[in-house]
C-alpha cells in the first residue's frame, strides 16, 4: 500500500454551525417520516416536527451559537453578529410562515396545496387523490431545507459556499412554487419561470465567481478582499465586471429591478403561504448575501461599482411603486410593492457603514412578519371556494369582516411606512445612514425613496379605501367573498406578524439595538 | 516550476487550434440546431472538447470528471428525455414578443462586448498552480484534501440539494396509483353492460400491400373505421389513409383481369 | 518481480518514452485487439458448438480459424441499407463513435511491466492517469452514445426501444460497476491501473474485495449487453434492438465495439482484481511474460462470457433493473462502507492497541472492524433468509387433498398424494376445490 499524505482535517466549531444543524436533521427526519408514517398522521407528524425543529435550532442559536463567533469550516463559514441575527431571524420568521403554510380549513391536508402534484390539473386524477385524502405535506420537509439554505446563505464566507447556499435555498422554492392548490396551470406556469429565470440569475452569479477567482486567486471573501486591498495585479480588468456580475445574481433574488421580471408571476401563482414565506425569508437571505459580499468581500473597490447599484435601487424602487399602481390582482400587487421594498432596502444597503447594516437587518425583519401575515390573510379571503385576490373582490370586506380588514389595513400602512408601524421606523433606520454617509447618491436615493414610498402609500390607501368604503357588488347565494376561519396556526401567525408591526413602530429600542450590536461582520 | 508550467507545449497548442474551434462550433450548433438531438450531442461534444482541455493542462481529475459526469451521465439524461418526449419534436419558433430576438441579441453582443474587452484587458501572471500540485500532492489527493478540508461543508451541503431534488421529482412527477384499474374481466363485463362493441374494437385494415396499425380498416360499406386505429394514433394525426391501399388493389385486380384476358 | 518504477503524480514512468515510441504501442494495442477479435468471434462460435454439441465453423482454414474473417469480408461486401426516415448524419456517426471509443480504453491498460523496446525501457502500458480507471468509465459513457444514436436515428420504433433499454441499462449497471472499484482504489490507495497493479504484488485484490469482484463481474455482463442481460437486443421482443436498420459494414462497426468492449472489461477486471499482468505462483513475470499472464487472463474471462452465454437464458428487463438497482447498487455501497472502515482501522487511524495471534500482528481496531462487518452480515442474511422462506411458503399453490376427475368436464389424473372422490360427491368436491383455490 503505497502512502498516503497524511491528512489534517479543519477545526469545526460545531456550536456556531449547530443550528443549521439542526435543521437540516429535521429535514431529513421529515422526509424519513414521509417515507414511513402513514398517510392520515403524515400533516400533523410533519406540522410538528417542523415547527418544533425551527423552534429548537433557534433555542441552540440564542443558547449556545451567540457566544461562538467565529469563522469555522477552514475560512468557507462565517457565524458572525449578522449571520447570527439573520438566522434567528429567518427561524423565527419561518416558524410563522409554516403555520400559516399548515392551514387546513378543515380539509385533510394543507389547505394551499395540490393533493397531488403530478396530477394533471383540472383531471380526474387530481379529483380521485382530493377524495382519497391525498395531501402534499413533502412540503414541509422543502420548507426545512429551503431555511437550512438560507442559513447558510448569511453565514457564507466563501463565494462556493454561497453558491450552494443559494442552490440549497432556490430548489425546494422552485418546487413548491408549483404545488398551489387552485389555479395550478398558472402555479406551475410561475414554477417554471422562476426555475428558468433563477437558474439564468445563478449562471450570472458562477460568472461573476470565475472572474473574481481569476483576480482574486481565491473564492474566500477575506482574501478577495486582501487581494483587493493589495492593489494591482495586472488582473484588476477582471474585478469589476465579476463584482456587477455577483451582485446581478443575488439581486435577482431579491426581485430588483430590471432582474424583477419573476416576481409577479411567481408570486401570484406559488401557494399563498409559500408566497408569503418566499417573499419575507428570501429577501433576508438574498439581503443576508448581499450585505456580506459588498461589505466583507469587495467593499475596498466599492467606488468603482456603487453608482451602477445605485441605479438599479433608484430604478427598482420607481418600477415598483409606478407598476405597483396598476395592479388588480392583491398577490401581483404586494409582489410589486416588495419590488419596491428591495429597493428601499438597497438604499441601506449602498450606504456603506454599520448603521447601514443593522438598519437593513431591522427592515428585513419588519418587513418580513408583515408580509407573512398579509399573506396569511390573502389566504383566508375566498370567494366560491377558491382565492379573492381580484382586488374587486375586497371591496365592501370591512363591513362584513371588521377585524380582518383591519389587520391587513394595519400591515398596508406598514408597508406604506406611516409613522407608527414598523415601516416607518424601518424605513428610517435603512434611510438615515444612506443621508447621513451615503454622500451625494445616497441623499438622491433617499429623495427617490421618499417619493415612491408616496406613490405606494396611494396604492395601499385606495386598497383600503376599497374595504371599507366601496359597496361589495351584489352576489348570489354562496358566491359572497368571505373571510374564512382561521385555525390557531394561523391566528397565531397574524397575531405575531401584527404585534412585531405594532411594537416594532412603537417601541423599536431594543429590536433597533439587537441589530446594531449585531452588526459587526467578522473575516 | 515558474517557466515551466507558463509555457505551453507545441502538442498542446496543436491541440488547441485544432479542437477549440471545433468546441465553438459545437456550442454554436446547441444554440442554433432545428433539432433537439443535435442541440443536446453539440453540448456533449462541447464538455468532451472542455474535459480534454482539463486533462492537457494537468487537471487530470475535473477533466475525466467532466467527461463522466456531463457527457456521461447529465446529457445521457438529456437525450434520454428529449427522446421520450418526442422523437421528431422540434421547437417552434415562434415569437410570442416581439422584437424579442433583436433585443436580445443586441444584449447578448452588448454583454459579450464588456466581458471580452475586460477579461482581454488583463495581462495574466504566471501560473504555476496545477503543475506544482501533481508533482508535491499528486493530483486526487490534493483534490480530495480541498473537499475534504476546508469545503467539507459545502461538500455535505450538496447532499441536502440532492435529497431536495429526488424529493422535488417525485413531488412533481411521480403519480401514485389511486385504486386498481380494471382488469380484462372488468373490461369485457363493461362492454357487455353496454352493449357496445362487444367483440371488441375493430383490427386495423389488412391490405393486399400494407398492413400496420396506423391504417384503418373499411366497414362493409366501404367507409372508413375510425375505431379500427388507435386513438392516441389518431390525436397525433399518426393515421394513414387506406385509399392508396385501395387503389393499388384496384390495380392488381386490374392488371390480373387484363392478364386474364391475355 | 520487476520491481515497479513509479512517475511523478502517482502514474508509471514514461521518462524514457519517446513520441515515436508511444505510436508504436498504440499501433500494436491496436492490432493486438483486432487479432483478438477476430480470435474471439470464433472461439466462442467453436465452445458454444461444444457445449451444443455441434461441431460448430470448422470450414474456412485450419480448424475454421478464418470463419470470422470471411464473414467480415462479407459484411463489407454487403448492400448498405439506410431507412428513409433515418437522420443521415447521425447514422452514420453512430457506429463510428462506438467503434472508435471502445479502442480508447486499452490505451491505459498495462499489457505488462517494464520491457525493453527498440533500446527504450518502457511500462508496455500506452499512458496512464493518476485517474485511469476512472477514465475508463468516462469513456465508456461517452461509448453509450453510439448505442442511443444508432436507436434514435433510424427512424424506426424498435430501434428506438431497444437503445432505451441498453441505455437505461449500461447507465444504471455503471453505477454499480463505478462503485465495485472504489473498493479496489481504496485497498491500492490510487486509480492509476499501474499503481494498482502494484499494490496487488502481495495478494490479488479478488479475495480482500471478494464481493466487489462478484459485483464487479455481474455488472461487466450488463455492461457489455451479453447474454444473460442482453435485452437490449431481445429477438423475441424488440427484433434486434438499436441496430435493427443497420446492414453491412455499418453493422459490422457495432459488432466489433461490441466484442472490444467485452475485452476492455475484461482487462479492467483482470487489472483491478486478478492482478493483472502477475503471475501466479511465483512464475516469471518479468519483461515480456506479463503480455503471456495479461493475455491468458483475459481469455479466462472471454472463456465465462461464453460459458454463461452458452449455459443461461435471458433474465426479464424488470427483474434486471430491480436486481441492479435494488441489490446490487446498495449492497456495493455497504461494502464500500465496511471496506473504507477496514482500509482505515488497518492504516491504524483509530489507534488502539496491536495484538499479536499466530505469530502476526493484527490491529484491535482491524478485529472490531472485520467482527462487526461480519455479525451484521449474519443477521442480515439471517432475516432477509426468514423472510424469503415465509415469501415462499405464502406463494405455494395450495393443493386440495381430495379432487374430483371430471370437475371441468374431462378426465383429470390426480397429483401425487391426492385422492379421488366418489362420482356422487364430486359437485361438492368442485365447490370446495374452487373454495382453496381462492382461499
Amino acid at each position: 500500500m503505497s502512502a498516503l499524505p497524511a491528512f489534517e482535517a479543519v477545526a469545526v466549531d460545531y456550536w456556531a454551525v449547530a443550528p443549521m444543524l439542526v435543521v437540516v436533521a429535521g429535514a431529513l427526519l421529515g422526509v424519513l417520516v414521509e417515507a414511513f408514517a402513514p398517510r392520515e398522521s403524515r400533516h400533523s407528524a410533519q406540522v410538528a416536527l417542523t415547527v418544533g425543529t425551527l423552534v429548537a435550532a433557534f433555542g441552540v442559536l440564542v443558547w449556545r451559537s451567540v457566544n461562538h463567533h467565529s469563522v469555522t469550516f477552514g475560512g468557507s463559514v462565517a457565524v458572525d453578529g449578522p449571520a447570527l441575527f439573520l438566522q434567528g431571524a429567518l427561524l423565527v420568521m419561518s416558524s410563522v410562515a409554516v403555520l400559516v403554510m399548515a392551514e387546513r380549513f378543515g380539509g385533510v391536508g394543507g389547505d394551499a396545496f395540490t393533493p397531488m402534484g403530478a396530477s394533471t390539473p383540472g383531471s380526474s386524477q387530481e379529483a380521485a387523490a382530493a377524495k382519497a385524502g391525498y395531501a402534499t405535506s413533502e412540503v414541509f420537509p422543502l420548507t426545512l431545507f429551503a431555511v437550512f439554505g438560507m442559513m447558510i446563505f448569511v453565514s457564507a464566507n466563501d463565494l462556493i459556499t454561497m453558491f450552494v447556499g443559494l442552490e440549497v435555498l432556490s430548489l425546494p422554492l422552485y418546487v413548491m412554487t408549483g404545488l398551489a392548490r387552485r389555479r395550478r396551470l398558472l402555479s406551475q406556469e410561475a414554477a417554471l419561470k422562476y426555475f428558468l429565470l433563477g437558474a439564468f440569475s445563478s449562471a450570472f452569479f458562477l460568472f461573476g465567481a470565475a472572474l473574481i477567482y481569476g483576480f482574486a486567486g481565491s473564492t474566500d471573501l477575506a482574501k478577495i478582499q486582501s487581494a483587493i486591498a493589495q492593489g494591482t495585479t495586472g488582473m484588476d480588468g477582471l474585478l469589476v465586471p465579476g463584482v456587477l456580475l455577483l451582485i446581478i445574481g443575488l439581486l435577482f433574488k431579491v426581485g430588483a429591478v430590471p432582474f424583477h421580471m419573476w416576481t409577479p408571476d411567481a408570486y401570484q401563482g406559488a401557494p399563498t403561504p409559500v408566497t408569503g414565506f418566499m417573499a419575507a425569508c428570501t429577501k433576508v437571505a438574498a439581503f443576508g448575501a448581499i450585505l456580506r459580499l459588498v461589505y466583507v468581500g469587495v467593499e475596498g473597490s466599492r467606488w468603482d461599482w456603487r453608482l451602477g447599484i445605485a441605479a438599479i435601487a433608484i430604478l427598482t424602487m420607481v418600477v415598483g411603486a409606478v407598476l405597483s399602481v396598476t395592479q388588480t390582482d392583491v398577490k401581483r400587487l404586494l409582489a410589486y410593492s416588495s419590488i419596491a421594498h428591495a429597493g428601499f432596502i438597497l438604499v441601506g444597503v449602498l450606504a456603506f457603514s454599520k448603521a447601514a447594516v443593522s438598519g437593513v437587518m431591522f427592515y428585513l425583519v419588519a418587513y418580513g412578519f408583515a408580509t407573512i401575515a398579509a399573506f396569511a390573510i390573502i389566504s383566508m379571503v375566498r370567494q366560491g371556494g377558491s382565492e379573492a385576490s381580484h382586488l374587486s373582490q375586497w371591496a365592501g370586506l370591512g363591513k362584513r369582516h371588521p377585524v380582518v380588514a383591519a389587520v391587513f389595513s394595519l400591515l398596508l400602512l406598514a408597508f406604506a411606512g406611516i409613522p407608527l408601524t414598523s415601516g416607518f421606523t424601518a424605513k428610517f433606520a435603512a434611510f438615515a445612514p444612506a443621508v447621513t454617509s451615503g454622500g451625494t447618491a445616497g441623499v438622491l436615493m433617499v429623495i427617490v425613496g421618499v417619493l415612491a414610498s408616496a406613490v405606494t402609500a396611494y396604492v395601499y390607501v385606495r386598497i383600503i379605501v376599497l374595504m371599507y368604503f366601496t359597496a361589495a357588488p351584489e352576489a348570489g347565494e354562496g358566491e359572497e367573498v368571505v373571510a374564512l376561519m382561521p385555525s390557531i396556526g394561523t391566528t397565531v401567525a397574524i397575531t405575531v406578524g401584527v404585534l412585531a408591526t405594532i411594537l416594532l413602530g412603537i417601541w423599536p429600542g431594543w429590536a433597533l439595538d439587537l441589530a446594531g450590536r449585531a452588526a459587526q461582520f467578522m473575516l | 516550476m515558474g517557466d515551466a508550467a507558463v509555457t505551453i507545449g507545441t502538442g498542446e497548442q496543436v491541440m488547441f487550434w485544432i479542437l477549440a474551434p471545433i468546441a465553438v462550433m459545437a456550442s454554436l450548433g446547441l444554440v442554433f440546431a432545428r433539432k433537439a438531438v443535435h442541440a443536446a450531442l453539440g453540448m456533449a461534444l462541447t464538455m468532451i472538447i472542455l474535459g480534454v482541455f482539463y486533462i492537457a493542462q494537468g487537471a487530470d481529475f475535473l477533466g475525466v470528471i467532466q467527461i463522466f459526469v456531463y457527457t456521461g451521465a447529465v446529457m445521457m439524461l438529456f437525450l434520454f428525455v428529449i427522446m421520450l418526449i418526442g422523437v421528431d419534436a422540434s421547437d417552434s419558433l415562434i415569437e410570442t414578443l416581439k422584437g424579442q430576438r433583436w433585443a436580445a441579441g443586441l444584449l447578448v453582443l452588448g454583454l459579450g462586448g464588456i466581458l471580452v474587452s475586460a477579461v482581454g484587458s488583463v495581462t495574466y501572471g504566471l501560473s504555476d498552480g496545477v503543475a506544482q500540485t501533481n508533482t508535491s500532492k499528486g493530483n486526487v489527493p490534493a483534490m480530495a484534501e480541498l473537499i475534504f478540508g476546508r469545503y467539507v461543508w459545502v461538500f455535505e451541503v450538496t447532499s441536502a440539494l440532492l435529497i431536495t431534488a429526488a424529493l422535488g421529482a417525485m413531488v412533481l412527477a411521480h403519480r401514485e396509483r389511486l385504486g386498481k384499474g380494471p382488469n380484462q374481466r372488468e373490461w369485457s363485463r363493461r362492454r357487455f353492460e353496454k352493449g357496445e362493441n362487444l367483440a371488441g374494437l375493430p383490427v386495423p385494415g389488412v391490405y393486399a400491400r400494407h398492413n400496420a396499425v396506423d391504417t384503418p380498416a373499411l366497414l362493409p360499406d366501404g367507409s372508413i373505421s375510425e375505431l379500427s386505429v388507435s386513438r392516441v394514433l389518431s390525436a397525433r394525426e399518426q393515421t394513414r389513409s387506406p385509399l392508396a391501399d385501395l387503389e393499388a388493389e384496384d390495380a392488381i385486380r386490374a392488371e390480373i383481369e387484363s392478364g386474364s384476358e391475355r | 518481480m520487476t520491481a515497479f518504477i513509479a512517475g511523478p503524480n502517482g502514474t508509471a514512468d514514461f521518462s524514457d518514452t519517446p513520441l515515436w515510441l508511444s505510436v508504436v504501442k498504440a499501433l500494436f494495442i491496436f492490432v493486438y485487439l483486432l487479432v483478438s477479435t477476430l480470435l474471439v468471434i470464433w472461439f466462442e462460435r467453436r465452445v458454444i458448438g461444444r457445449m451444443q454439441q455441434r461441431p460448430g465453423p470448422n470450414r474456412n482454414g485450419p480448424f475454421g480459424l478464418l470463419q470470422t474473417l470471411a464473414d467480415g469480408m462479407k459484411s463489407m461486401l454487403k448492400e448498405d441499407l439506410k431507412p428513409a426516415n433515418a437522420d443521415s448524419v447521425v447514422f452514420t456517426l453512430a457506429p463510428l463513435i462506438t467503434a472508435t471509443m471502445c479502442f480508447v480504453s486499452f490505451s491505459i491498460m498495462p499489457l505488462a511491466g517494464d520491457v525493453t523496446l527498440f533500446g527504450h525501457r518502457t511500462p508496455l502500458q500506452l499512458t496512464d492517469l493518476p485517474v485511469a480507471v476512472l477514465m475508463v468509465l468516462a469513456v465508456a459513457g461517452v461509448g453509450i452514445y453510439g448505442i442511443v444514436l444508432a436507436g434514435w436515428s433510424s427512424g424506426s420504433t424498435y430501434p428506438l426501444m431497444g437503445s432505451l433499454r441498453a441505455t437505461a441499462q449500461m447507465v444504471s449497471y455503471e453505477i454499480a460497476m463505478g462503485l465495485s472499484l472504489v473498493s479496489v482504489f481504496l485497498y491500492s490507495g490510487s486509480m492509476a491501473t499501474s499503481q494498482i497493479v502494484q499494490a496487488q504484488e502481495s495478494l490479488w485484490h479478488f479475495i480482500p474485495a471478494c464481493f466487489a469482484f462478484f459485483v464487479y463481474v455481474v455488472t461487466m455482463v450488463g455492461e457489455t449487453n451479453r447474454l444473460p442481460f442482453d435485452l437490449a437486443e431481445g429477438e423475441g421482443e424488440i427484433v434486434g434492438g438499436y441496430f435493427t436498420e443497420y446492414s453491412g459494414m455499418r453493422f459490422a462497426m457495432f459488432f466489433l465495439g461490441e466484442y472490444i468492449n467485452m475485452f476492455t472489461v475484461a482487462a479492467l477486471a483482470t487489472t483491478m482484481f486478478l492482478g493483472g499482468w502477475q503471475a501466479p505462483f511465483g512464475l516469471p513475470d518479468n519483461g515480456w511474460w506479463g503480455l503471456l499472464w495479461f493475455t491468458a487472463k483475459l481469455w479466462f474471462f472471454m472463456f465465462v462470457f461464453v460459458w454463461l452465454r452458452g449455459s443461461l437464458p435471458r433474465v426479464r428487463y424488470d427483474q434486471f433493473m430491480r436486481f441492479g438497482w435494488k441489490f446490487l447498487i446498495p449492497t456495493t455501497l455497504l461494502w464500500v462502507v465496511a471496506v473504507a472502515f477496514y482500509v482505515a482501522a488497518k492504516n491504524n487511524w483509530f489507534g488502539g492497541p496491536i495484538l499479536q495471534i499466530a505469530g502476526r500482528d493484527y490491529s484491535l481496531a482491524v478485529l472490531i472492524v472485520i467482527g462487526v462487518c461480519a455479525s451484521l452480515v449474519i443477521v442480515a442474511s439471517w432475516i432477509l433468509g426468514d423472510r424469503a422462506e415465509r415469501r415462499a411458503a405464502e406463494r405455494l399453490p395450495q393443493i386440495p387433498v381430495e379432487v374430483d376427475p371430471f370437475a371441468g368436464g374431462y378426465p383429470v389424473p390426480p397429483l401425487p398424494g391426492q385422492r379421488l372422490v366418489e362420482p356422487g360427491a364430486a359437485d361438492d368436491a368442485y365447490a370446495a376445490t374452487k373454495e382453496v383455490s381462492r382461499g
